[in-house]
């Protein structure tokens, strides 16, 4: 009986595994358009710059707020983020300016603190590693007697990238006065 | 981060389950499992001869799990499909592995903002409303008509309604007070821009006079921005 049955099967095509092998061929078809479809993708510079863009955008606008940030109670910890904040030359110029910028909050006892209202990445060297940011900022500054007072800013950041880092290295108010200002 | 996909790829043993079905290697996976189980075999062949011959061929498809008829196999197919559905299986979840990681970069947010990535694209949008803001907030004091033209043609939606209410209400005393604005977007910033779609930040300039005073004095706008006929109009705009 097995004898048979065997024979049987050994004459029959077997549908079963050829199925099996065009199935396997188009899985592999697939497997290899996918696989290139994905490396295109992953390697795709315009994600990557996007990327480094939007990375640029948020640790500017952190910058930003972190400089426009200071309390006279807890004037260390706030004088070490903007230090950690920074590169270059404005770096040097907080870590340099920093013991007698600290007497003058310490007397005038005012506390500051700063909202990113909008921003935008406006200039990006993906390979230089720089970048200019627009940050609209809502600074409000409350004096020793609690009076506080609210201003509107609008700001110019350049970012360099240090050891995969977006740090701020030049801050300042966008100029007033048309067309000198581009 | 991109050295670890592959081996997410890699990861088939949750999909093969249902590859396998349709591959026919279902017979293969289960036989071992099903294989200390020779009462089936042993019934069909106790079975009265003639009649297991003949249903024993298409008993082979659909009752494959079974193990019944498959046993009786020469090991090396067996193998052989065992092997080419878990290849198949391995391809498959592969193939969908990349698809899905390719899917998730390209519809990743930043991807999709192209602002930046596409240099054209995002110059043109802040040229045309730098150009449009400049228009529309500039005026003489017997030249209103031309601003509220201007808006006419690139304001729609909140900013249209807002600029007509703002004009409703300020018209009379600029005729009276002879005063004349001008506008300039000093610094533009795209932050987001998406096909027919952007939001722009943009730093504006507005110098007013009055007769020998002027005054200059510094605005910041997020305006929302969309593509109608191949032209940008701002639909929102917003005071920062």
């Amino acid at each position: 009986m097995r004898r048979v049955l065997r024979a049987l099967a050994g004459n029959r095509p077997r549908p079963l595994t050829a199925l099996a092998l065009a199935l396997t061929l188009v899985a592999g078809g697939f497997a290899a358009w996918a696989g290139q479809d994905w490396y295109a993708a992953a390697h795709d510079d315009r994600s990557a710059y996007a990327a480094q863009r939007d990375e640029a955008l948020a640790a500017g606008e952190q910058a930003v707020q972190n400089l426009n940030t200071l309390d006279h109670r807890d004037l260390d910890r706030g004088l070490d983020l903007w230090e950690s904040s920074t590169t270059g030359e404005l770096h040097e110029q907080l870590v340099s300016g920093r013991e007698e910028f600290a007497e003058q909050v310490k007397e005038a006892k005012t506390v500051t603190t700063a909202r990113v209202l909008s921003g935008a990445v406006t200039e990006l060297d993906d390979r230089a590693g720089r970048a200019r940011v627009l940050v609209a900022l809502r600074v409000t500054v409350k004096a020793s007697d609690g009076a506080k007072t609210e201003k509107d800013s609008r700001m110019l950041g350049e970012l360099t990238r240090t050891k995969g880092r977006w740090r701020l290295s030049a801050l300042g108010q966008a100029p007033m006065g048309g067309a000198s200002a581009r | 981060m991109t050295r670890t996909r592959p081996m997410r790829a890699s990861r088939p043993p949750l999909t093969p389950p249902g590859t396998d079905g349709s591959t026919g290697g279902e017979p293969e996976d289960d036989a071992p499992a099903t294989e200390p189980a020779p009462p089936e075999s042993g019934l069909s062949e106790d079975e009265p001869a003639p009649s297991g011959a003949e249903s024993a061929p298409p008993r082979g498809e659909p009752a494959g799990p079974e193990a019944g008829p498959e046993s009786g196999r020469p090991p090396g197919g067996r193998w052989r499909r065992a092997v080419s559905a878990g290849i198949a299986a391995v391809l498959v979840a592969g193939g969908c592995g990349f698809f899905h990681e390719a899917h998730q970069l390209r519809s990743a947010e930043a991807a999709r903002n192209r602002a930046l990535t596409d240099t054209e694209a995002t110059a043109r949008v802040a040229g045309e409303i730098d150009n449009a803001l400049a228009r529309v907030f500039s005026y003489t004091p017997d030249g209103t008509a031309t601003a509220e033209r201007s808006a006419r043609a690139v304001l729609d939606g909140r900013a249209a309604r807002q600029y007509r209410d703002l004009f409703a209400r300020v018209r009379d005393d600029l005729a009276d007070q002879r005063v004349t604005l001008s506008t300039e977007a000093v610094r533009t910033g795209v932050i987001e821009l998406d096909g027919e779609r952007a939001r722009l930040l943009v730093f504006l300039d507005q110098t007013s006079r009055r007769g020998d005073g002027e005054a200059t004095a510094a605005a910041q706008l997020t305006v929302t921005a969309r593509l109608v006929n191949d032209r940008w109009r701002i639909v929102d705009l917003k005071a920062r």
